[in-house]
């Protein structure tokens, strides 16, 4: 932890950095995010099986931004992120939002972070992003701290859903998810949750004319769990961070994983993956498969 | 008030009686408090972790019609809404849901009576049930409340032994319910009941709510409200899981040309677009400002104009905030 602080430090002793995006630590279980500007407050930056955030969301919001202008020049921002993480990052660049040059990469060896704070790390406890996870270092990074560590091996529930939901009838597909759309109550932590929903104004909140009703009733729950999946298409890394923001426990992973397979099995794609690749949406190969065009 | 005993088993008949009598029971779920169907599905456990939701969308649906329309060539046809009588009860509410109704109904009442909130809360029953739960978001006790304050309720339950809950009669509303269920209940014994009320931990006193209004009455434009906003992502999941947050939006629904309907749906004051004039101008355009909001409105406004803290000390919104911003730690630094 002392060579990620010390680190952490000296890019903003040095100047490189506005801010370094972290980790702190607010009880045994528990960590939150911080901005840190001073040496002292690098002096709590953590990193452990309780850094759930994906920080990676802050990199496009306007008032972190704002913090890169110190003194007539402007600075990068460091951030400090899991390999899962670092896939949100990348995407965002390969989407336009963020420079490589504007962010230094600060990631671990990660061998996956527990379901919810306040629990043991073990095998029953493993994130359910965490238990298809093929990326435990980080592909891009300007600093990697930790040591390479075992991920605990945990059946693939999601996936499983995944395939018990497919083999329902269109009617039993349909009542499924409304009964879990049901619950919604459009407080939209999903949205403020996800790197990659960064729109400045998103669909639902624009009334003229009004594409997404508001109400959180089946029919505007329906809707708006929907055109969500779909503008994550092709788009989401995985993080899961949609789901456990939600206050109603709907499995939000059951959808994004599911566009997450078809996008790799129709387009080979997966989001986030590589600097060099155009964007799945922002691309196009004569040669590509017209079956999923709407 | 007055102190009955009832067994375990006969506090389950008591429900299937509620049930069978055509009234809607409501117990806390796994995520929110949920309809009871079966009497086997009740799990009233004083250790449990608040339940992610509050109850008030029992009372204040997160979308509800107020009123449906009509457009014909001269005129608009308007058609009420009957908000429907049902007896509704909930069982085992926690101490620092019970008292949400006393602090709501201010609201409901102020400047226009709101039919559908008050219909639905006086068909309202509130049993609730002693809490031992305690983790560090809990601040019930900074905010006037206890885990072991019947405040709100309209009977509330003590567990004495495996088998036995004492049964507290503390409304006048709650004798009237529990007058149809007697034959259930036996002779209290206060003595006891305080044995077990007295082993409840409490959570530890956090702040001074009279010193965080005063302090929040001259500290509007002080610096520290710039950092919370830095981290606040701003949805709504603090205002929707809150048991008294009660702001509401209103917009109407077309179905085709000329039919449609005026919804009623729960707003949140840290959405960006809160606030937003349709000029373009925001005045609670950064975060920092709408948390400060909603601070203000729980800690100083609602006591200014009611004489209630908007705030049950729940810690729900902490406990589910995406980046743990804890409203306990923001308050107990409203100081200087």
């Amino acid at each position: 932890m002392d060579d990620l602080r010390k680190y952490a430090a000296e890019l903003l002793e040095k100047g490189e950095v506005a801010a370094v995006i972290g980790y702190q630590q607010v009880s045994e279980k528990r960590t939150k995010p911080i901005i840190a500007k001073t040496a002292e407050d690098c002096a709590k930056l953590v990193f452990n099986e309780y850094c759930l955030n994906n920080l990676a969301v802050y990199l496009t919001k306007a008032r972190v931004k704002e913090l890169r202008r110190v003194n007539g020049a402007v600075l990068k921002l460091a951030i400090t992120a899991k390999p899962c993480d670092v896939h949100g990052i990348v995407a965002l660049i390969q989407e336009s939002q963020l420079k490589r040059e504007d962010v230094t990469i600060i990631s671990f060896n990660c061998a996956g972070v527990v379901k919810d704070f306040g629990m043991d790390f073990n095998g029953e406890t493993l994130a359910t992003k965490c238990v298809p996870c093929d990326t435990h270092k980080p592909l891009y990074s300007d600093m990697v701290f930790g040591e390479e560590k075992e991920t605990p091996k945990v059946s693939d529930e999601v996936l499983a859903k995944i395939e018990s939901i497919e083999k329902m009838s269109a009617a039993e597909r349909f009542e499924y998810f409304k009964a879990e759309f049901d619950k919604c109550i459009k407080c939209y932590a999903c949205r403020a949750a996800c790197p990659l929903c960064y729109c400045q104004r998103c669909i639902t909140d624009k009334t003229i004319p009004r594409w997404v009703e508001s109400s959180a009733h089946s029919r505007g729950n329906f809707s708006w769990n929907v055109v969500r999946a779909f503008h994550l298409s092709g788009r989401c890394i995985g993080c899961g961070e949609c789901e456990r923001a939600c206050p109603m426990d709907i499995p939000l992973s059951l959808l994004n994983r599911k566009m997450v397979i078809e996008a790799k099995e129709a387009y080979s794609y997966i989001s986030g993956r590589s600097l060099e690749t155009p964007t799945l949406v922002g691309s196009f190969d004569v040669k590509d498969s017209d079956e999923l065009f709407m | 008030m007055e102190e009955k005993i009832i067994s375990k088993e006969d506090l389950l008949n008591l429900c299937k009686d509620v049930i069978g009598n055509g009234h809607t029971l409501i117990t806390p779920g796994k995520t929110e408090y949920t309809v009871v169907k079966d009497t086997s599905e009740i799990v009233l456990d004083t250790t449990a972790k608040p339940t992610k939701a509050s109850y008030k969308t029992f009372v204040f649906p997160k979308a509800e019609p107020v009123i449906y329309y009509k457009r014909g060539k001269n005129d608009v046809q308007l058609l009420d809404v009957e908000v429907e009588q049902k007896k509704t009860v909930i069982l085992g509410a926690k101490p620092c849901d019970t008292n949400s109704f006393n602090i709501l109904r201010h609201l409901f009442n102020w400047d226009y009576k709101d039919e559908f909130y008050n219909v639905r809360e006086k068909q309202f029953i509130v049993i609730g049930l002693m809490c031992n739960f305690s983790d560090n978001f809990c601040f019930c006790t900074s905010v006037g409340s206890s885990p072991v304050s019947d405040k709100g309720a309209d009977i509330f339950l003590v567990p004495l032994d495996e088998n036995n809950y004492t049964l507290r009669v503390v409304t006048e509303k709650g004798g009237e319910f529990i007058k149809d269920y007697s034959k259930y209940l036996n002779a209290g014994d206060e003595a006891k009941t305080k044995a077990v009320t007295d082993t409840v931990k409490h959570p530890e006193i956090a702040f001074d709510s009279k010193q965080v209004h005063e302090w929040l009455g001259t500290n509007f434009e002080n610096p520290k409200w710039d950092g919370v906003g830095d981290l606040c992502l701003s949805c709504a999941q603090c205002a929707f899981v809150c048991p008294v947050c009660h702001c509401f939006d209103i917009v109407d629904e077309d179905y085709n040309y000329t039919e449609g309907r005026r919804m009623k749906n729960w707003d949140g004051c840290q959405f960006g677009h809160f606030t937003l004039h349709a000029s373009g101008h925001n005045p609670r355009d950064i975060q920092g400002k709408r948390y400060r909001q909603r601070v203000n409105h729980k800690f100083k406004y609602y006591v200014d104009k009611f004489g209630e803290i908007l705030c049950t000390g729940c810690g729900r919104c902490s406990r589910g905030c995406a980046v743990s911003i804890d409203i306990k730690e923001i308050v107990s630094n409203c100081k200087d």
